[in-house]
């Protein structure tokens, strides 16, 4: 392998040459092929049951996200103007391509069920607006004598009415979504109205939108401030740029692959280059620290004795680096979410890619371009000697200091361990974005005046049809809905199939309140069910059950979107499972609510054991690698602790997991192996060369200390740039990052370093000198 | 040019051709319709309709109803009495629909459970009957004069010659924009009528399943209705009808719908 690496760099413009020729190629596939898949369902694994069924019931009861458009005015909504506004609005909705007619709910579409002196009338509010003043009261009485609409379509301050479009999975795009903020932009521009628009679909949307175009803004920013500090630390311009271009080529290739192998690009896969750059990076840094030294120590050496003794002694450590981290990445295949999967594969792919272009581009690129020049070592102090002298006091200092610092270490960890117990996982979409952000600002509006924005169905199926023409089946149900309405403030409003025959049994006996209920005889249920049909418009009904009424679907309207409500409204739901099941009924959930919360579950699971999996390889490697079981476990310190650390101060601060913040504990890995190998395989030279461990630790504590430093300064210094992001999740991203290098640094060259020459591994003589 | 110049005359003689055929046929679009509307079909009619309500998913709700039509002159009435399934059985409901087309149709229903006839009235004829694909008014007729006709093309299915008339609605609320309708010639039934919702989109198809010649009329005995863009289909099918073979004027009562068959 090295003879073979050492014969390639002999053709150094052959080398850069091709590099550039396949990065072009692979540049032009992404920019040709390359898609963004904004789509979160495309996420979801299809096969897993939670999410067959709810598929199911989505097409059984036609349940889909609702966009929420509401309109406000301040004086009350029963004016010619505002009402023309929610017609024409609900009009130019169901004019959307992507909107089937029938989705569109408003109080323009509603029927009222009304009761009449000898019979029952279902009537639509309004068709023509009203203009007179007798004829709006007359529509205002008519609104709030209707439960299933006051409060729901029309809030009882009466001064918001909303319109609900309901979409579905596969029609959202960028181009729609910027649609619809411009229609409501356009009504909300003249008159009194306001209007605001909200919902899952415009959430995910605008997530969609400004997480990516934050990130377009900060990288270049997170990339310039790694240059100039990585030209502040190598103070060479070219080397700067030779070890950005291998970081930058392996991103390119990574997503050409995906973009040629028709693999869309998706939320995580942003990640990707931010791993790239964190990992990459370290490979340069590495080869140029040993370059450095070698030039100190051979004043006037020529580029190919430098290149050749590079390659020779930087080879190994730099290749086990990138095994191991691949590795690490690899084991997120068994992730049951793809774009997990995807992820963990092309960033192994591209770790590959960037220690193979370490190693024959930054040689070939010294040929061509000349050595860095280095100040050499004249009797007085100059830097190089600080530098060293520094590593060696600090390798002292914590050999000294053993105890104190196994001590630190074990504080930090328990501590580490108090903040993991505390960590909780957040399925939200809401709260990824800032608490005055207009969306949130809308979200909390239209919360106050209605039932909630976002949603939660609860499905039974009964054993038999005709199930829920039962009284008893029924009453279960409503049983169920009224409690969880009623004990969870956080669940603004519910619709079933109940709320149908209570208001028909109601109207049917003279608009009398003791019959708000549901009726003893089943026969009397069923030609209600059929007075419906042949009175309203059964669509409404196919909502709330499947026309041979066996399965109904119970819908929860909460007002918040995070995991901690869902959960609370899931758990008494659970309460009447045994309930239910006695009267032979299933209890399900569905809903896309529901979906990200089993399928955030569904990621730290597999985040959890692919991190287990991969700290078991990853000691199990350094084993093999060093010959010796014991390097595995001093190898695996600093990940362990970086993990622990990072998920603890998760905890600790209160940043919940999420589908993002998991990943990033997959940087751990990554780095954290890097430092370990290159730290040991160092020391393990001159050990074996000097056998006295204290001069190994010190030497290695220069060597690789300093290139850890770098490589470390280097990636913290570029992802704090995005502490000044917009977009908090990203804020969480740099931040955790920066955590993470700092971390393992500090892991490696303290307690792993301490544990590695306490070990007296490599020493082979008795006694040291 | 040459070649130019033939081709205008083979265009010309084109529409020489077919204005020929117009004129042979000598019958516009609106005397169809007004054929359509006006072909004998009895005045009373009773039989067993067994309407089957098909889902996108393929799942069936069948419903079998007695039914009894008689036409007044100035009013038509209409009972009908379900026999399945069994929760609705004895429900009864009567319509009676009026030539005046600025009165709304009276429509009452006998819930046995209840034990009381209610009247309920809906908003439009554009409602649908009973949970199906068809609107009171597909099920209606709808007056001519209410349509702008326009004879597209004659085509043959299934060995009939068809006109295929286009309407266009002259009232811009109407639910359906325009419909178009495969008449039968000389028979002046529809063979299938394809119906266009408010923005032009294509809605439902009507399809002619079966008619029979009963008391010497054209009776239609089965009909499907496919929503197009609700992928949902409701079939009608008739059996046992009688035509004019005597209906008592007082059938058509809310005593009657209480007592049932």
């Amino acid at each position: 392998m090295e003879r073979f690496i050492q014969k390639l760099t002999q053709y150094p413009k052959l080398i850069l040459l091709i590099t550039v020729l396949i990065t072009v190629a692979f540049f032009q596939t992404m920019k040709s092929n390359a898609r963004m898949e904004t789509n979160l369902d495309e996420y979801m694994p299809d096969e897993h049951p939670a999410f067959v069924y709810s598929d199911e019931a989505e097409s059984w009861f036609n349940i889909k996200d609702g966009i929420i458009i509401a309109i406000e005015n301040p004086d009350g909504i029963y004016n010619t103007e505002t009402l023309q506004k929610i017609k024409d609005l609900t009009k130019r909705l169901q004019k959307f391509e992507e909107i089937e007619k029938v989705d569109v709910t408003s109080l323009y579409t509603a029927d009222n069920i009304v009761g009449t002196e000898d019979g029952m009338d279902v009537k639509a509010f309004f068709k023509r607006v009203p203009s007179s003043e007798e004829k709006l009261q007359d529509l205002r009485e008519k609104v709030k004598g209707n439960d299933m609409v006051y409060g729901k379509l029309v809030s009882t301050n009466e001064t918001v009415s909303v319109i609900v479009a309901r979409i579905g999975d596969d029609v959202f795009s960028q181009e729609f979504y910027q649609e619809l903020l411009d229609l409501a932009h356009e009504f909300g521009e003249s008159g009194k109205e306001n209007v605001y628009i909200a919902g899952r679909p415009i959430v995910e949307g605008t997530m969609a939108v400004l997480g990516p175009a934050d990130m377009k803004r900060m990288v270049p920013i997170v990339f310039l401030i790694i240059i100039i500090v990585l030209y502040a630390l190598l103070r060479n311009f070219k080397s700067t740029f030779l070890i950005l271009s291998v970081v930058s080529f392996s991103s390119i290739w990574a997503f050409g692959l995906m973009a040629a192998m028709g693999i869309p690009i998706y939320a995580v896969s942003t990640m990707i280059p931010v791993m790239l750059i964190a990992i990459g990076v370290a490979y340069g840094i590495h080869l140029y620290s040993h370059l450095h030294m070698f030039q100190l120590e051979n004043p006037g050496t020529d580029r190919r004795t430098a290149v050749e003794n590079m390659i020779k002694e930087m080879w190994n450590p730099v290749l086990m680096a990138a095994i191991t981290t691949a590795v690490g990445f690899i084991s997120l295949l068994t992730s049951q979410v793809y774009p997990i999967k995807y992820f963990g594969a092309f960033s192994a792919f591209g770790v590959l890619v960037a220690f193979a272009l370490s190693i024959l581009v930054i040689p070939a690129g010294i040929l061509l371009f000349g050595l860095p020049k280095v100040k050499q070592k004249s009797g007085g102090k100059d830097q190089g000697s600080k530098v060293e002298d520094f590593a060696h006091r600090s390798a002292d200092f914590f050999i000294r200091n053993k105890k104190q610092t196994y001590m630190a270490t074990a504080v930090v960890i328990l501590l580490s361990i108090i903040g993991i117990s505390r960590v909780w996982i957040d399925s939200s979409f809401l709260e990824k974005f800032e608490k005055d952000s207009d969306i949130v600002l809308t979200d909390k509006f239209i919360n106050q005046n209605f039932g909630g924005t976002s949603t939660l169905n609860v499905v039974l199926e009964g054993d038999q049809p005709d199930k829920f023409k039962e009284p008893d089946a029924l009453r279960a149900l409503v049983k169920m809905q009224d409690d969880v309405e009623n004990s969870l403030a956080i669940v603004g409003g519910s619709f079933s199939m109940a709320d149908f025959l209570k208001r028909m049994n109601k109207v049917m006996n003279a608009d009398d309140e003791a019959f708000n209920i549901i009726p003893d005889d089943q026969e009397l249920i069923a030609q209600y069910l059929l007075l419906y049909e042949m009175s309203g418009d059964p669509e409404n009904l196919w909502q709330v059950v499947t026309d041979d009424f066996r399965k109904v679907n119970l819908t929860f309207q909460l007002k918040s979107d995070n995991s901690k409500a869902l959960n609370s409204a899931i758990d008494i739901v659970e309460e009447y499972r045994d309930d239910f099941s006695a009267l032979g009924i299933e209890v399900n959930y569905a809903g896309s609510g529901y979906k990200a919360l089993v399928f955030t579950d569904l990621i730290l699971e597999g985040q959890v054991s692919s991190l287990l999996m991969s700290l078991v390889i990853v000691i199990i490697l350094l084993g093999v690698i060093f010959k010796n079981y014991k390097l595995g476990f001093i190898g695996a310190i600093p990940i362990v602790t970086t993990t622990f650390i990072s998920f603890g101060v998760m905890g600790l601060l209160n940043i919940p997991l999420s589908s993002t913040t998991a990943l990033i504990s997959s940087i751990a890995i990554g780095i954290g192996i890097d430092y370990a190998v290159h730290f040991i395989d160092r020391y393990r030279i001159y050990a074996v060369e000097t056998q006295d461990r204290k001069l190994a630790i010190r030497q290695t504590m220069f060597h690789s200390g300093r290139a850890i430093v770098f490589n470390a300064i280097v990636v913290i210094a570029g992802f704090m740039v995005l502490l000044a992001s917009v977009f908090p999740p990203n804020r969480i991203l740099g931040g955790l990052i920066s955590l993470n290098m700092l971390t393992s640094f500090i892991g490696t060259l303290t307690v792993m370093a301490i544990a590695l020459y306490y070990s007296k591994i490599f020493i082979t003589k008795g006694e040291e000198k | 040019m040459k070649t130019k110049t033939s081709l205008m005359i083979i265009i010309g003689i084109f529409l020489i051709g077919s204005m020929s055929l117009t004129a042979q046929t000598e019958i516009s679009a609106t005397e169809i319709m007004q054929k359509v509307s006006d072909r004998p079909d009895g005045d009373e009619m009773e039989g067993t309709l067994t309407m089957t309500l098909i889902n996108s998913r393929g799942g069936e709700r069948v419903r079998e109803i007695r039914q009894y039509i008689k036409d007044f002159g100035t009013v038509e009435k209409k009972i009908m009495f379900f026999l399945k399934p069994a929760d609705i059985k004895n429900t009864s409901f009567m319509n009676w629909s009026y030539d005046d087309a600025n009165k709304n149709d009276d429509q009452w229903i006998y819930l046995p459970a209840l034990k009381k006839v209610k009247r309920i009235s809906s908003d439009s004829s554009g409602d649908y009957f009973m949970g199906s694909d068809f609107t009171y008014d597909d099920l209606g007729d709808r007056k001519v004069g209410d349509d702008t006709h326009t004879l597209l093309r004659t085509e043959t299915i299934e060995g009939l010659e068809c006109y295929v008339v286009e309407s266009v609605t002259k009232d811009e609320d109407y639910m359906y924009s325009k419909t178009i309708t495969w008449v039968v010639k000389d028979r002046w039934y529809g063979l299938k009528k394809e119906f266009y919702d408010e923005d032009e989109d294509f809605l439902k198809s009507l399809t002619l399943l079966n008619v029979e010649q009963i008391n010497g009329f054209w009776i239609i005995t089965g009909t499907e209705m496919k929503n197009e863009q609700k992928d949902h289909m409701t079939r009608m099918e008739f059996n046992g009808v009688k035509v004019d073979a005597g209906i008592s004027d007082s059938k058509f009562s809310e005593r009657m719908m209480k007592r049932g068959l």
